[in-house]
């Protein structure tokens, strides 16, 4: 029972400890932020490497994920007889939740791990320490573009996530569920409203910097080696998705609540 | 111009450092040997700032950096590391000027400066929008000097050199190591376990072994001191005082 207890209590405490040192490092990015130098060329870089090149994967899950959605109300919606609903739930889904969660997810996977093995490798080949003997510091040239890309980036990957997850919908329910193109659109735009819009492009930048920021945090507190590096990125990882789902909840709950 | 008091280091229950004293003048090449695990490279990267000691004293030309930090003294160090921690993700070019390329001074500039640099350690300027991953081990290693040369510093440390190298290349090496030093006036912190680097490169050597400095004097003075330790490890035994696994 002790022995029990104990584990949890260590558990409990290295829980506690990670979270400090996370919002530690949340702070130090924040000061570094508003601090100069910026690196504008490391910020171009990274709003191309997690915008621009983001747009293949972000589409094709939203393209699919809205098809498959707009089956799933049909069928769903028929044994209640509100097979009309389609449009309309398609597209709250999609910007309220599907969009900004999944392209947040892909983010995590996509982005996440490039971040995080990429600066993990860099500390375990000395490149971090080069970089301060060179006079930069690690934070200023490697975290905050990253971050900052992200925040700004996302939103926009979420509104094209949004308009391509509805175009998927659009597409299953006029090819294969028999709906009028037109008066689907019509009850798409009619139906969406402005707060879920913007609801779906705040969680967009939320989740963006939640991304970018465990990449760089498990990649800068990487340990020796291989090991290290993988392990950097598998925790990075997992803790972005489990973050995202967090955030997810509590913007859904701020935005929404009745 | 380098002066190291008590310094003290433990990582967890290993106490790396125990009480280091050491002494560089200006313009002079210290080579700091011991084997391997024994605290050389935490004491260069104390030295640099890159690791904060527990206790002791580090003072560079006058100024206690223990206590004001090294962030003003940066741009007066120069640094080859081990495995040369070349960025990756830029050209040559751009590793050798990294530290000028946010100084203002044009692009074009810049690439002949690197032109240059690479030139004084041997590489051609066909090497210079090549990336780190196309070159070979010696070739990083010779851009590296070159990174750490590129703005003239005061006081340059080389961690292991020569690690990793054919013997004629770190030849070489430590040939480029003693010009480049010389030549620039430069004051000069190695460490190294390769005794052709330390004959090639040293004016005073010291020994660390079990956290302090075991020996320390001129390189004339090495090869006949009596201390057991350096004798041990200079002629490469696997019998004497400082413990083997066999």
């Amino acid at each position: 029972m002790i022995r029990l207890l104990a584990m949890i209590g260590a558990a409990t405490l290295g829980g506690l400890a990670a979270v400090g040192r996370i919002a530690l490092f949340t702070a130090s990015t924040f000061r570094h932020l508003v601090t100069q130098p910026f690196y504008g060329r490391e910020f171009g870089q990274a709003l191309y490497q997690i915008g621009f090149l983001s747009l293949p994967v972000v589409g094709l899950t939203a393209l699919f994920t809205g098809g498959a959605l707009a089956l799933q109300i049909y069928s769903g919606g028929a044994r209640f007889s509100a097979e009309a609903v389609v449009p309309q739930i398609v597209a709250i889904g999609m910007v309220r939740e599907l969009g900004p969660v999944l392209v947040g997810l892909m983010i995590a996977a996509r982005v996440t791990s490039s971040i995080a093995a990429e600066i993990a490798t860099m500390k375990v080949t000395e490149q971090i320490d080069a970089l301060v003997t060179l006079s930069t510091h690690p934070m200023k040239y490697l975290t905050v573009p990253r971050v900052l890309a992200a925040t700004l980036v996302m939103p926009a990957l979420v509104g094209v996530g949004d308009i391509i997850g509805i175009l998927g919908g659009y597409i299953v329910g006029t090819e294969r569920l028999g709906f009028n193109a037109a008066s689907y659109l019509q009850n798409t735009v009619d139906f969406l409203e402005q707060r879920d819009v913007v609801s779906s492009l705040v969680k967009g930048a939320v989740f963006g910097f939640i991304a970018a920021l465990m990449g760089c945090y498990f990649g800068m507190k990487a340990g020796r080696g291989a090991s290290g590096v993988g392990a950097a990125t598998k925790g990075a990882v997992v803790a972005a998705a489990v973050l995202i789902l967090v955030a997810n909840l509590i913007l859904t709950e701020a935005f929404f609540s009745i | 111009m380098i002066t190291v008091s008590g310094l003290t280091k433990t990582f967890g229950n290993n106490a790396v450092l125990r009480s280091v004293d050491l002494h560089v003048d200006k313009g002079q090449s210290l080579v700091v040997i011991g084997g391997s695990g024994t605290g050389k490279s935490v004491l260069i990267k104390c030295i640099i700032g890159l690791i904060t000691p527990d206790a002791g004293k580090i003072i560079i030309d006058g100024q206690d950096v223990t206590r004001s930090g090294h962030d003003n003294l940066l741009h007066r160090f120069g640094m080859l590391f081990q495995a040369s921690a070349l960025f990756d993700s830029l050209p040559v070019w751009e590793n050798v000027c990294f530290r000028m390329l946010r100084s203002g001074q044009s692009r074009s500039d810049l690439r002949d400066l690197a032109a240059e640099k690479l030139r004084r350690v041997g590489l051609g300027p066909d090497v210079a929008d090549k990336l780190p991953a196309e070159l070979s081990g010696g070739m990083q290693k010779r851009v590296g000097l070159a990174r750490a040369i590129a703005a003239d510093p005061e006081i340059i440390f080389f961690d292991e050199p020569t690690a990793g190298l054919d013997p004629i290349l770190a030849s070489v090496i430590n040939d480029l190591i003693r010009e480049i030093t010389t030549e620039m006036g430069a004051t000069a912190i190695t460490i190294t376990h390769d005794m052709s680097s330390v004959h090639a490169i040293a004016d005073q050597v010291a020994m660390i072994h079990d956290g302090v400095v075991q020996w320390h004097g001129n390189i004339g003075a090495l090869d006949q001191t009596d201390d057991a330790h350096v004798r041990q490890f200079i002629t490469g035994s696997a019998i004497g005082p400082i413990p083997t696994l066999r």
